[in-house]
């Protein structure tokens, strides 16, 4: 377990206004918002908040103050949580105090992070965005969130998602739309969908979010935030309601590259309570967040990377595909040696997906009868109260997805669907294992598009589940993975973020941190601060 | 390398869909260039009976019974809702079909990612301390029993 952890030294020391955000200009007249001259590379939040914190330039009260007060102000227009705490302010005091009796501070001391619905907190309302929880109070925290506060960090309350995972553009809520900072016409993606957006509009300074097949992935490319997905297994599942258990893993979002690895490292490691979960060390992930200035020319030559050829292809928006081939020239620019790589099982990996996802989830939901947790219809009979209960519970997505399962897992279908899909998981991880072998990272899209309007992909199922088409895959084969912004597309006030997606090997985020830092660091031209913080202070 | 023509048959949506529609992909062989080392099927004809062919439309598996199927997962659906569902349903599970295609003759199913070993605890029973807030969240408790309505035989 991390104890005070000294800010290395490496990152740039360059005195910070506290919460500096380079502010996007925005002239009535046209969208290009960017004045390049001006912009620095993002800086940590973590490690600001901690330098301002240490020096004694501020209090952990007025800096949790602050947030909450453009909560406030954007919450009305963005519906990012579903629940406030009550005990931000008493946290942040607790910070003080210790800070005040001169006594140890964790990494993430007076650190403000969202954690998502289905991720459990004790005492505060965990609903998994749905009306069966509505107002379930867990008893216990999850193991991720017990790391959180045991190092210091404040959980500022609960985001919105799509009910139970199912979906990917936090719709399915049964109780809020929300909307994307960049163009509040538009879906943060999902279902990580308020997780993103709160860091996006910085409401938090990081967030927890769960990636089952994209959920953290594909809202951090539409908010235009880093988002990281680990290896299934370094991170406990214990207090994550579980949609498809074999993929389900807990992820970070954060403004940086290093805010998002600082935050797994904090919350990774073996977990007696989560059989699955991986005692594999957990490195020291911040060792690989240097300052720009320590860099040199080429501070990623030899660094081999996989292209994967399937991912650019038709059906990717055109203005997607350029983000990502210019990302790969960025990449080259540093050193990096590019190739195409193919996965011939690649388009396979939607279904296997589907079925897999679906099947484990109609075991997984079985638990919500109304009996133990949750809300309850009565009935005069044990099965119309089961019944009842579900039926009024779930919400329509939920629903169809259970039945989907419940028909993939009946008696003489198993080997045609779930068995078979297990199948196609094998043949997607050798693949991913092969180009790896070849390459140190493998890079695509994070979508093929940028964010969707609300309502747009309601109706069809198969057009929503389409566009979880880059992510999938890597669940299959329990792979770490991150996405960070790396350009914007037209649409919306500013433009449209839109994410490059890493890929690396089984446990070896190091290099996917090292190498999205780099990247990030060294990315010009583009600040990725949706215009709707350029009005609130 | 044994050379494998990997087909890969996408279903066409109506409406706009990211992927190619009806699009058959040929995956290349593999030569010394290529940096992706691809799946070695055997060379068995040995194959599991199909009982399923790749037509669906002659699939011998009954297509869902979305009423049946409600009431195996205990779910109550409105005839309005048991409508949409159907729909929507059969065109998701008619797409799963084309994992039918595919061929995974020798293929082991993964059931998850790679793990070390299995990580058992002792069988040794450990109290929760919290037992107050696990009945608070109890809709109908009375010490100490969860109370629930009885069951009927169904014939």
């Amino acid at each position: 377990m991390l104890s005070t952890l000294q800010p290395p030294r490496s990152l740039s020391l360059l005195p910070l206004r506290r919460f500096q955000i380079s502010k996007t200009i925005v002239s009535a007249a046209s969208s290009k918002t960017i004045d390049t001259s001006v912009i620095s590379p993002p800086q940590s939040q973590i490690l600001t908040t901690r330098r301002s914190l240490l020096s004694g330039e501020t209090t952990a009260v007025e800096i949790a103050k602050s947030y909450l007060s453009r909560i406030r102000l954007t919450e009305p227009q963005l519906k990012c949580f579903l629940h406030v705490s009550e005990n931000v302010l008493k946290d942040a005091q607790e910070i003080d105090q210790r800070i005040a009796k001169g006594e140890e501070l964790g990494p993430l001391a007076g650190v403000l992070i969202g954690v998502k619905d289905n991720i459990c907190t004790q005492g505060m309302p965990s609903t998994a965005a749905s009306r069966i929880l509505e107002h379930y109070r867990p008893p216990f925290d999850a193991t991720a969130v017990k790391k959180i506060k045991e190092l210091g960090g404040i959980v500022v309350g609960k985001t919105n998602m799509d009910e139970f995972g199912m979906g990917s553009t936090t719709e399915a809520s049964a109780f809020q739309v929300t909307a994307n900072p960049w163009d509040l016409s538009r879906v943060p993606g999902g279902s990580s969908g308020g997780s993103a957006a709160a860091v996006a509009a910085r409401q938090c300074m990081v967030s927890l979010g769960s990636d089952t097949g994209g959920s953290v992935r594909q809202p951090a490319s539409f908010c235009g935030v880093v988002g990281l997905k680990p290896t299934y297994g370094r991170v406990s599942r214990f207090g994550l309601m579980a949609y498809a258990s074999s993929l389900d893993v807990i992820g970070c979002f954060g403004s940086t590259v290093a805010d998002a690895g600082m935050l797994l490292h904090a919350i990774s490691g073996y977990d007696r309570f989560d059989s699955t979960s991986s005692k594999q060390d957990v490195p020291e992930f911040q060792s690989q967040f240097l300052s720009v200035d320590q860099f040199g020319s080429k501070p990623l030559n030899g660094v081999k990377v996989g292209i994967i050829r399937e991912t650019l292809e038709d059906g990717v928006d055109s203005g997607v595909r350029s983000a990502t081939q210019e990302a790969a020239s960025h990449l080259e620019a540093l050193g990096c040696v590019l190739t195409e790589v193919s996965l011939p099982s690649f388009s396979l990996g939607l279904p296997a997906y589907y079925v897999i996802a679906s099947s484990e989830s109609s075991s997984n939901l079985s638990r919500y009868d109304g009996v133990r947790y949750g809300n309850q219809v009565m009935a005069e009979e044990l099965n119309k109260l089961y019944e009842c209960s579900r039926g009024e519970g779930f919400g329509g997505e939920v629903k169809m997805r259970i039945l989907m399962g419940t028909y993939a897992l009946s008696a003489g279908y198993y080997d045609a669907y779930y068995k078979r899909a297990q199948q196609v998981r094998t043949l997607i991880r050798k693949d991913f294992k092969a180009a790896l072998e070849q390459n140190d990272i493998l890079i695509s899209p994070a979508a093929p598009s940028a964010a969707y309007k609300i309502g747009e992909k309601k109706d069809d199922p198969l057009a929503m589940y389409a566009g979880d088409i880059m992510t999938v895959n890597v669940n299959l084969a329990g792979l770490p993975a991150m996405v960070l912004p790396c350009g914007l597309v037209e649409g919306g006030p500013s433009g449209l973020p839109v994410g490059l997606q890493m890929i690396g090997a089984a446990f070896d985020e190091e290099k996917l941190l090292k190498v999205g830092h780099i990247f990030e660091q060294t990315l010009k031209g583009s600040s990725f601060v949706p215009p709707l913080l350029a009005n609130v202070a | 390398m044994a050379t494998r023509a990997l087909l890969a048959v996408v279903s066409a949506s109506p409406n706009r869909c990211f992927i190619s529609p009806s699009r058959i992909t040929i995956l290349q062989s593999l030569t010394s260039s290529s940096s992706v080392h691809f799946h070695r099927h055997s060379r068995k004809i040995h194959r599991i009976a199909r009982s399923y062919s790749s037509d669906s439309d002659s699939s011998a598996l009954q297509p869902p019974d979305v009423s049946r199927l409600a009431q195996t997962a205990r779910i109550s659906l409105t005839p309005a809702e048991i409508e949409e569902c159907e729909t929507k349903i059969r065109r998701v599970i008619d797409w799963f079909g084309q994992l039918q295609q595919v061929d995974v003759n020798s293929v082991e199913p993964a059931i998850r990612a790679e793990m070390d070993g299995r990580n058992l605890r002792e069988d040794a029973p450990e109290t929760f301390e919290n037992r107050d807030s696990i009945r608070a969240s109890i809709p109908s408790f009375e010490e100490a029993y969860l109370k629930v309505p009885k069951i009927l035989n169904k014939e």
